[in-house]
């Protein structure tokens, strides 16, 4: 009896066991499959990656969708003298972008075409004993892709698009175009060009008149078709694989035009920015000429700061801000889309972007980012009409004002910096460990006027010739004699003045901050700024 | 003595009620301690330490410790990354930067002075105190050298003097306190010229923090670590770089180490003192029920001297 009851506790024991060890083993199998994909060395990145995902418009998806590699087609075919017709078929002299159709129909139909035709392909080069693709579900279905996309996006800079209209003999309709809705067919309106993608969005827009095909959709439309029909007449044309225009390396080849001659749509060199909205309402602000032709310089696409128009701004962007969605502006008011700090196609987002230039972080870097400049600053762009010429520039007059601007503007531009400072400064507030520090305070300010006048922006904003000063004479006047650093920074972790530094860390954080945001590795280690002081017996 | 069934599960009954008594008791307090008022605290800003090791040196000279094999000016160690030992209560480490200019950062590590501290509450003879200064400070006479500190500290930073054979010492940061009492920055604090590391009160230290997220948005990531981590610390940081990237451990949580293990620890006086009592007490009561039986069976006994049969009466009928 008692012999029975130890073997069935051992026997219980034992299963126990069992069943731990195998649940241990599983969760083990379970972590394996779980985990990220394998060696990341065996990813390969392709450029020219295309996910079948047409099926999603029928309902939710059976199978993983499938990848599909376009370059290595193209290339298949080209070696066998085939074209792409293999595969696409054509519509009014147009070749559909779709494979094997013209139309989606549905969803047996679309697994049918798929399913078939690349099978049937893949098995006849395998009878043929070549190299082919996948024949099996899971092959292009895959659970785990072991290839991923590299494709970077592409778009018209300045210099490609004035290759094209060169190529096209300056003749814009043969890309620009508009909808004529009562002809239901596309016309181009001259004068009315814009980029590509403020009619052609991410998505398929349609309203009830007209039906607008996404950016890709018209973008491969449009290029590759006049690629091909450019490269059938053995001229030079554009890519036609993915690759040309979707390597990130690849598109480092494109050629690039010195030079480009400004585009022709009617813009004007100078434009007053009006202040009031189309209504008549009037903001108690004065105008802001602004050199359209010298910021046209600076951009490579008119998008960067015309986001959805090229038309005025006040257009999108009402004076006041509004509860409601604007057609384009979003309720954003013209305040804000001038002012947004952060933004790239606010005139403040940008400028203060090139704050972050080498040249000028050294002093920029310690001021506080997205900070409300003071009222003064706001006069540098709205202007207050010079005294004398108060009837030269009266606002009804704005075309003659902006033929005044450069001359008003050349008044502005660069005070000549001649401040009178000290060449040397020995700083000796804190001899102990080290000896005093030679500051050669003469030659940083002549560096930092030399980097200053090598820009037109930094020249017209640098106003005084003591604003210079203030990126290290902060928080006092502009003018006259700064106070010594030490008279404000005194012992450190002063309970009254949180936030100021002591006097050591005012000087270390702002000499070597400097030197390390403007580049200058020569002076950042300690005894390069002051020798270490020999020992007292 | 056999033990019969009924008295069995007499004293199992017993002690389970105790230990939900035990329970309940630690319960019932809804206590939350969020430091001293007005202790101080260090903000190190990563973001602004050159990793030149003069808080190192300093700590050093501070705390009377022997001098290293490479002096301090050598940036050369700086290339491993190292821990706090018993002759070094800080170090200071670097690391690749994914953030703006690449510039490689650098993270002082030492005891982070935690608010409720691990460390105090693993310990049983209270060899570490939590002084209204912030500073987490270490008694060696009272120490057994159990090292459950070590076990306990999430940030791994006790250290054990192992070498000393009769002597050993549970070695790690002391924040300054005894300068700290003087009205003395802490050693490093001071020395650092860069003010990496700022000293004040716990408050302070934090708007500064904030101020400086407030200020230079892009530069910083806006979290102050030891501000919750582990119920709060008196060292708080602020960095460009993700924490995690500095080997900062994010999987903390908020809660007071000894929170998590204070409702089991609680209920330990409560069973190991009541549950004696409650046993004796069980044993008296079985002991004097059994002395009755006994002195009643005798006085049967006598009663029925005639019969001795009638003696085997079963205890349990």
């Amino acid at each position: 009896m008692v012999k029975g009851k130890s073997l069935r506790i051992g026997a219980g024991i034992f299963v126990t066991i069992v069943i731990l060890l195998i649940g241990l083993m599983s969760s083990f199998d379970v972590t394996a499959l779980s985990k990220a994909p394998d060696d990341p060395q065996q990813i390969m990145f392709r450029p020219d990656i295309i996910t079948f995902d047409n099926m999603e418009a029928f309902g939710k998806l059976e199978k993983t969708k499938a990848i599909f590699l376009h370059d290595q087609h193209t290339d298949a075919l080209e070696k066998k003298d085939k074209d792409c017709m293999v595969c696409h078929k054509t519509e009014n002299g147009r070749m559909s972008q779709k494979f094997m159709r013209l139309k989606d129909i549905s969803r047996e139909e679309l697994t049918k075409i798929y399913c078939d035709n690349c099978t049937k392909c893949h098995n006849e080069m395998i009878a043929a004993g070549e190299q082919a693709g996948p024949v099996k579900c899971d092959e292009c279905h895959m659970e785990r892709p072991f290839i991923q996309s590299s494709r970077v996006p592409m778009g018209f800079d300045k210099s490609l698009h004035f290759r094209h209209y060169r190529a096209q003999e300056n003749k814009c309709g043969r890309c620009h175009h508009e909808y004529d809705e009562k002809g239901q067919k596309l016309f181009y309106a001259e004068g009315k060009e814009g980029t590509c993608r403020y009619c052609h969005k991410e998505k398929p827009q349609s309203d009830d008149t007209a039906k607008v095909i996404s950016m890709r959709f018209a973008s491969h439309l449009a290029c590759i078709d006049c690629h091909q029909q450019t490269l059938a007449k053995h001229m030079d044309a554009g890519p036609l694989r993915c690759a040309g225009c979707h390597d990130a390396q690849e598109q480092l080849k494109i050629e690039k035009v010195k030079n480009v001659p400004r585009l022709k749509r009617g813009q004007p060199d100078n434009v007053i920015i009006k202040t009031g909205d189309p209504k008549g309402r009037i903001a108690r602000m004065d105008q802001v000429p602004f050199g359209h032709k010298n910021h046209e310089e600076y951009t490579d696409t008119c998008r960067v700061c015309h986001l959805a128009s090229l038309e005025s701004c006040a257009n999108c962007h009402p004076l006041a801000g509004s509860n409601k969605a604007t057609k384009n502006g979003t309720g954003i008011s013209l305040e804000t889309a001038f002012h947004k700090h952060g933004h790239p196609s606010s005139c403040t987002g940008c400028h203060e972007s090139k704050q972050e230039d080498k040249n000028c972080a050294g002093c920029h870097a310690f001021m506080a980012q997205n900070r409300q400049k003071d009222s003064a600053a706001c006069l540098r762009c709205h202007m207050v009409p010079l005294p004398e010429r108060t009837g030269e520039l009266s606002t009804s007059n704005a075309a003659k004002m902006a033929r005044l601007m450069p001359q008003l503007w050349r008044e502005t531009f660069g005070p000549i910096y001649k401040v009178d400072v000290p060449k040397t400064v020995v700083i000796s507030d804190l001899v102990d460990k080290y000896e005093a520090a030679e500051y050669p305070h003469g030659k940083v300010f002549d560096a930092m006027v030399t980097k200053l006048e090598g820009s037109k922006l930094a020249r017209y904003f640098h106003y005084e010739d003591t604003t210079l000063c203030l990126g290290c004479h902060h928080n006092t006047p502009a003018a006259g004699k700064p106070p010594r650093c030490a008279n404000c920074h005194d012992k450190p972790f002063n309970e009254n003045y949180l936030f100021r530094p002591g006097i050591m860390a005012s000087f270390h954080q702002q000499c070597i901050g400097c030197h390390q945001k403007m580049g200058v590795e020569k002076y950042i280690g300690c005894t390069s700024c002051h020798k270490e002081r020999e020992k007292e017996s | 003595m056999s033990i019969s069934r009924r008295k069995f599960l007499g004293w199992v009954g017993a002690a389970g009620l105790s230990t939900t008594i035990g329970k309940s008791a630690a319960a019932a307090t809804n206590k939350q301690f969020t430091g001293y008022p007005k202790s101080f605290a260090i903000l190190h800003d990563i973001t602004l330490c050159v990793g030149c090791r003069s808080c190192e040196a300093a700590c050093n000279t501070v705390n009377e410790l022997p001098q290293p094999e490479k002096p301090f000016t050598d940036l050369s160690v700086l290339e491993t990354k190292r821990r706090t030992t018993t002759t070094a209560f800080t170090v200071v480490n670097k690391y690749d930067n994914s953030k703006g200019d690449q510039r490689p950062v650098f993270y002082k590590k030492q005891c982070n002075h935690c608010l409720e501290p691990a460390c105090a509450s693993a310990c049983f003879v209270r060899a570490f105190t939590k002084t209204p200064t912030g500073a987490v400070t270490y008694d060696s006479s009272v120490c057994v050298g159990c090292r459950y500190c070590m076990i306990a500290c999430p940030f791994e930073i006790p250290t054990y003097e192992y070498d000393q054979a009769l002597t050993p010492r549970i070695r790690k940061c002391t924040m300054c306190h005894p300068r700290v009492v003087e009205g003395l920055l802490p050693g490093c604090v001071e020395a650092c010229p860069m003010e990496a590391l700022s000293f004040g009160k716990r408050e302070d230290m934090i708007k500064i923090a904030r101020e400086r997220f407030r200020k230079y948005p892009d530069r910083y990531v806006e979290h102050i670590y030891g501000e919750y981590e582990m119920g709060g610390t008196s060292w708080l940081y602020i960095s460009g770089t993700p924490f995690k990237e500095l080997g900062m451990r994010e999987d903390l949580g908020v809660t007071p180490a000894p929170q998590l293990t204070g409702g089991a620890l609680s209920s330990v006086p409560i069973i190991a003192g009541l549950w004696p009592a409650l046993l004796v007490g069980i044993y008296a009561v079985s002991k004097r029920k059994e002395k009755i039986a006994q002195s009643e069976k005798e006085q049967v006994l006598a009663s029925v001297k005639e019969r001795p049969d009638k003696s085997e009466i079963e205890e349990e009928s």
